[in-house]
């Protein structure tokens, strides 16, 4: 197609293109710009580009708030949630893949509703059980719950992965005399390491991301993950939007890496793995 | 013999922690939280006792629900509905070989992968009335004489929150179509445009049933997600003016977080339920077709 184009739609194609990409990048654009102004023109009318480039903000933020402790815990949420789903969703998966049983269709059905409810239409519920357990205002609470809700992705991915790995090897290993486990772990597991490690960042990535549920049941600052910690620059009448952005680009940058890491694999396994298996 | 009975058992095994973890954390909160829809619930959130259908009788009486309702669905269909097919119409560009392809595929994740709460903190700056920089560029470029107040009235506060929605929403479908795009063999179109197909066509007849799967996915997911979007609407608007933007899921946040009305939060999550219980059941039966001609 692209031979028998004309110059004029090239040139249309190009305009297309420049300007998705400008309205796209644009909050990003107001995002840094804006983390990058001074105080006091932050409430000043005229300017596009600050008037003083502040780049202390970035060093500010860091005693402003307690900005490194709302990483962590987004890091140990985010890891915690993402080991959990995994290391339970990799015996699911292999299940799903390998063996024959009764029920199989009905679980995966079950996989299938389980992504309809959203944590938020549940949330009335959750905080009730979350408070009768006393994992209310607890980071091992948002561990739990972000390993369940990415369970069922983390499940259909993985589940698509291991259908693509013929399961010769894995037979030629158990008449070798290892176990299934065995098998498992020393010939599938590194077969299926880029499916693995797609599927490990992406429940990382939507675990990190997550705001909803931490904003619900985390009211202890320290234990704030950095969604819901951002908002201490957020007052009720007075919004310190330099020092806001500027921790939302801590928090954006990580991610957006990440996913450009693995968005080839990613869209591949969502689609076949979820419709054709 | 015991050791069959063991094989037999043993895909259930394999299973197991991720059921428990699923039934633990998702399905307990459910059956909760139709036990407390049909529970009379005091403000400091403590369950009464069964109280039959009043909840969802004082919710019907609210006139808020009901815009609410309505607003769920344009919200959702208009959402959606734009972002599949600007999604669409996208990924065919980015199809094309062109220069520079990758950089804009690696920019057209950025909205994707960002959190939906930093989006939506950025566009409430935006389009500030005040101070924001929406009115501050199209100022210096003099397309506007006096800053614009972009979200006056109900209708445009809503309007922007549909923006932002479609704004984080679109790359999905480009992603999931591209995916599918790229697995069409190119002769097709070759012997199409021998034998003198025009481009609609080739749309209509290669095009649209070869991407069907990857389209069909995108838009399902994105109708549950989008239903359930919480952090857009609460974070531009919370509902204001006068509960005129909610969506049910900001509408149960506010009864149940806000306003210590839990049992009409836990009807209105049951409401929501149905809808999306409708949605999965078309998804699950496409889906499990789809798994038996494979």
């Amino acid at each position: 197609m692209a031979s028998k184009r004309k110059s004029w739609q090239t040139i249309l194609l190009y305009v297309f293109i420049a300007v998705l990409c400008v309205v796209i990048l644009y909050p990003y654009f107001v995002m840094f710009i804006t983390a990058l102004k001074d105080k006091k023109e932050m409430y000043e009318i005229g300017h596009i580009l600050p008037e003083v480039w502040r780049w202390s903000n970035f060093s500010d933020i860091w005693t402003a708030a307690p900005v490194f402790k709302y990483l962590t815990n987004s890091m140990v949420i985010a890891g915690g949630a993402t080991f959990l789903a995994i290391l339970c969703g990799i015996p699911a998966a292999y299940a799903l893949a390998r063996m024959r049983f009764k029920g199989k269709g009905i679980f995966m059905g079950a996989v299938i509703m389980s992504q309809m409810f959203s944590p938020v239409v549940l949330l009335v519920g959750i905080y009730r059980m979350m408070v009768n357990i006393n994992l209310n205002d607890t980071i091992m609470g948002l561990i739990l719950l972000n390993a369940a809700f990415n369970q069922a992705f983390a499940i259909w991915l993985l589940r698509g992965t291991f259908m693509g790995i013929s399961p010769e090897m894995e037979q030629a290993a158990k008449i070798d005399g290892c176990g299934t486990v065995k098998a498992l772990i020393k010939v599938l597991l590194p077969m299926a390491a880029p499916g693995i490690i797609t599927t490990l960042i992406f429940v990382f990535i939507n675990a990190w991301n997550e705001y909803t549920i931490a904003l619900t049941l985390i009211s202890t600052d320290v234990f704030k993950p950095i969604t819901v910690g951002i908002n201490v620059f957020y007052g009720f009448n007075f919004i310190q939007w330099q020092y806001l952005f500027a921790t939302s680009l801590f928090a954006t940058i990580p991610v957006v890496v990440l996913f450009l890491a693995i968005e080839k694999h990613l869209v591949a396994g969502l689609t076949s793995g979820g419709v054709k298996g | 013999m015991k050791k069959k009975t063991l094989a037999k058992f043993q895909p259930y095994v394999w299973l197991l922690p991720s059921v428990v973890l699923m039934v633990s954390m998702i399905v307990i909160p459910i059956i909760s939280v139709f036990k407390i829809s049909f529970s009379e619930v005091g403000r400091s959130g403590l369950v009464r006792g069964f109280n039959g259908i009043q909840n969802y009788l004082d919710i019907f009486d609210e006139p808020t629900f009901w815009h609410t309702l309505q607003n769920t669905v344009i919200w959702t269909v208009v959402v959606v509905g734009v972002s599949t097919v600007f999604g669409f119409v996208l990924a065919m560009v980015l199809n094309q070989e062109f220069k520079g392809r990758k950089i804009v595929r690696a920019v057209v994740i950025f909205p994707w992968a960002t959190a939906l709460i930093i989006q939506s903190v950025i566009w409430k700056y935006i389009i500030n009335a005040d101070y924001g920089s929406l009115n501050i560029l199209l100022k210096k470029i003099g397309l506007i004489k006096n800053f614009v107040n972009w979200t006056k009235t109900a209708g445009s506060m809503f309007g922007w929150e549909c923006w932002v929605g479609i704004f984080v929403t679109f790359p999905f479908v480009t992603f999931c179509v591209l995916s599918g795009l790229q697995s069409i063999d190119g002769s097709l179109y070759e012997s199409a445009s021998v034998d003198g197909a025009s481009f609609w066509q080739k749309l209509f007849k290669i095009t649209l049933p070869l991407v069907a799967p990857s389209l069909t996915v995108s838009t399902v997911l994105n109708i549950i997600y989008v239903f359930n979007s919480f952090p857009i609407v609460w974070t531009i608007s919370k509902g204001a003016p006068a509960d005129q933007t909610h969506t049910l899921v900001t509408y149960l946040y506010q009864l149940s977080f806000t306003d210590g009305k839990g049992g009409h939060a836990a009807a209105v999550s049951v409401i929501g339920f149905v809808i999306l219980a409708f949605c999965a059941s078309i998804y699950m039966i496409l889906s499990l077709r789809g798994e038996e001609e494979s």
